[in-house]
């Protein structure tokens, strides 16, 4: 589905991203985790296209999307969230969905219905999508005047109207309480199993541990370990990494 | 209704024009100080239009609006690639070139003994559509309402429509909207001539209105005022951008008592608002809050 073949990202003299292979498979959750700095968000950034790569390559289906601009990735099915949340707050939750929702879903509906409204069977998605959000009854409320825990429910939601091959989920649990957790545990569970890739970078160990079926560390904008949970758990280089070698203390 | 009044409400509608147009650009997220241009290109090409060649009022309305709709895509391809205060003084640079051009502009023919055209500095006289055709101040005012309400019809469709929440998505955050698959250069420049076409409009309505343009009409003051309406009035709504033209031609200009303070009072006014209400009286909160009020039995089923 998705393989980053060498992807590199210099800042000027800062190696933020250096070198780093990874593949996602659909229906799977890749989880990436690594210490602060340590190239995760770049890389999500990478992947969706917000600036050039200074070298490597991105494959997604099969094709080589490295040149194209963001909303042409978009189309051919990559959506995402943000750590901190980035919503559309003056416009109604409805509406944030709206123009999100999959193009190929709005292309069936006639013009008329696409500009005003979307027709019967786009309307019903984005109330689906509502309902698997528990969103259905702030549809008309303004973005910017949801709570925190609900802005995060709709930023998901507005990355899965998209109707998104590959899903990037930059630190979603951030901020969330346990139960709200346990909740989004549940939603990645369901997704993956619909067959979409997921990249998953969190910073809640359990969460990563729980729902991800392979981890892969970047630490220095490098890849250091990539493997099952229980792998990773044990690879003296991860613990290195967040602790500190026990010969430098 | 007396002669006065009318002249003072048929100037508000024109200003509308020009207000809406650069309302259109903040709502994508431009300031621009160089709607003025389109204003004035608008003005020309309408009043070429009818007195020289001839052409109906309609029909020069239309060259009017077409030729800012085309002059705005012309220079929006390059600077609409400019963000916040480049973007500012690249139109404020641009317009100010279009002004200095008229002020060159000679192309006169002559017209029973009389040469008529635009005459650079001296300004571009008897644009008398409306006296040949012996159509009041009165009739010729209800024309620019008419087509003033067909544009804000236009408005509230484009305010329901993908549209319009496209243009809002981009004003407020533009990669954002790019990541929900909105090509945003393209939308842009739709915007930009969207923008050219009225303010054209609003110019050809003008320079009937007055029978009489010259360039220095058109300069950076009127570009200022015309982005100052919509974030007097406030950008939740296109009723916004001519409220802000209400309070400043139709009370400040136009009441005697008031005229003589109108700079203070609508500087202090600006500035007053965007501390407390930065995006205006009509912001979009309040109009999403009037919209929920207006249909508050539907809503309650949900």
């Amino acid at each position: 589905m998705l393989e980053l073949h060498r992807l590199t990202k210099h800042f000027g003299g800062v190696r933020a991203v250096d070198g780093v292979d990874l593949i996602v498979n659909p229906g799977e959750v890749l989880g990436l985790i690594g210490p602060n700095g340590s190239g995760k968000s770049t890389t999500v950034n990478l992947i969706c296209g917000l600036f050039p790569l200074t070298s490597g390559l991105i494959m997604f289906k099969g094709e080589d999307i490295s040149a194209l601009p963001p909303h042409e990735r978009v189309t051919r099915g990559i959506a995402r969230t943000f750590q901190n949340i980035r919503l559309f707050g003056q416009l109604t939750v409805w509406q944030n969905l709206w123009v999100a929702q999959n193009s190929a879903e709005q292309r069936r509906q006639n013009p008329v219905r696409r500009w005003f409204g979307g027709g019967g069977s786009a309307r019903e998605d984005i109330g689906r999508t509502l309902e698997f959000f528990d969103l259905a009854h702030k549809r008309d409320e303004l973005a910017g005047n949801l709570a925190f825990g609900e802005q995060r429910r709709l930023e998901f939601a507005r990355a899965f109207a998209a109707k998104p091959v590959l899903l990037l989920l930059d630190e979603p649990a951030a901020g969330m309480n346990a139960e709200e957790i346990d909740q989004l545990d549940a939603r990645i569970r369901t997704l993956r199993d619909t067959g979409m890739a997921i990249l998953l970078i969190e910073h809640h160990v359990e969460l990563v541990m729980s729902v991800a079926d392979r981890i892969a560390v970047l630490n220095f904008g490098q890849k250091i370990a990539e493997g099952s949970p229980a792998e990773v758990q044990n690879n003296p280089l991860v613990r290195e990494a967040y602790l500190g070698t026990a010969t430098a203390a | 209704m007396d002669e006065y009044l009318v002249g003072v409400l048929s100037n508000v509608g024109v200003i509308s024009f020009v207000a809406l147009s650069a309302y259109l650009l903040l709502l994508t997220g431009e300031i621009t100080f160089g709607q003025q241009a389109f204003f004035a290109i608008g003005a020309y090409a309408a009043g070429i239009a009818t007195a020289m060649w001839g052409w109906t009022l309609a029909a020069g309305l239309g060259f009017g609006a077409l030729a800012g709709a085309l002059s705005a895509t012309i220079v929006g391809v390059p600077t609409l690639r400019l963000h916040g205060l480049y973007f500012a003084i690249a139109t404020l640079a641009f317009a100010e070139m279009v002004r200095i051009l008229f002020e060159m502009f000679r192309y006169q023919i002559e017209i029973d003994g009389e040469w008529v055209g635009p005459n650079g500095a001296d300004g571009f006289r008897d644009i008398r559509y409306i006296f040949e055709n012996d159509i009041s101040g009165m009739e010729f005012m209800l024309i620019i309402y008419g087509l003033l309400t067909v544009i804000l019809a236009g408005f509230m469709l484009l305010e329901r429509s993908r549209l319009g929440v496209i243009f809002r998505m981009i004003g407020e955050d533009e990669v954002l909207a790019g990541l929900q698959g909105v090509s945003v250069a393209r939308y842009r420049i739709l915007a930009a001539a969207i923008a050219g076409a009225l303010a054209g409009i609003g110019g050809g309505l003008y320079a009937h209105l007055t029978t009489y343009i010259e360039p220095r009409i058109f300069d950076v003051m009127l570009g200022v005022h015309s982005l100052a309406y919509g974030l007097i009035g406030g950008l939740g709504t296109a009723l916004g951008p001519i409220l802000g033209v209400l309070i400043d031609i139709g009370l400040l200009e136009s009441i005697r008592a008031l005229s003589g303070y109108r700079m203070i009072i609508f500087g202090g006014l600006v500035a007053l608002l965007l501390i407390v209400r930065p995006r205006g009286l009509l912001d979009e909160r309040l109009v999403h809050r009037i919209g929920v009020a207006l249909r508050g039995g539907r809503k309650m089923r949900v």
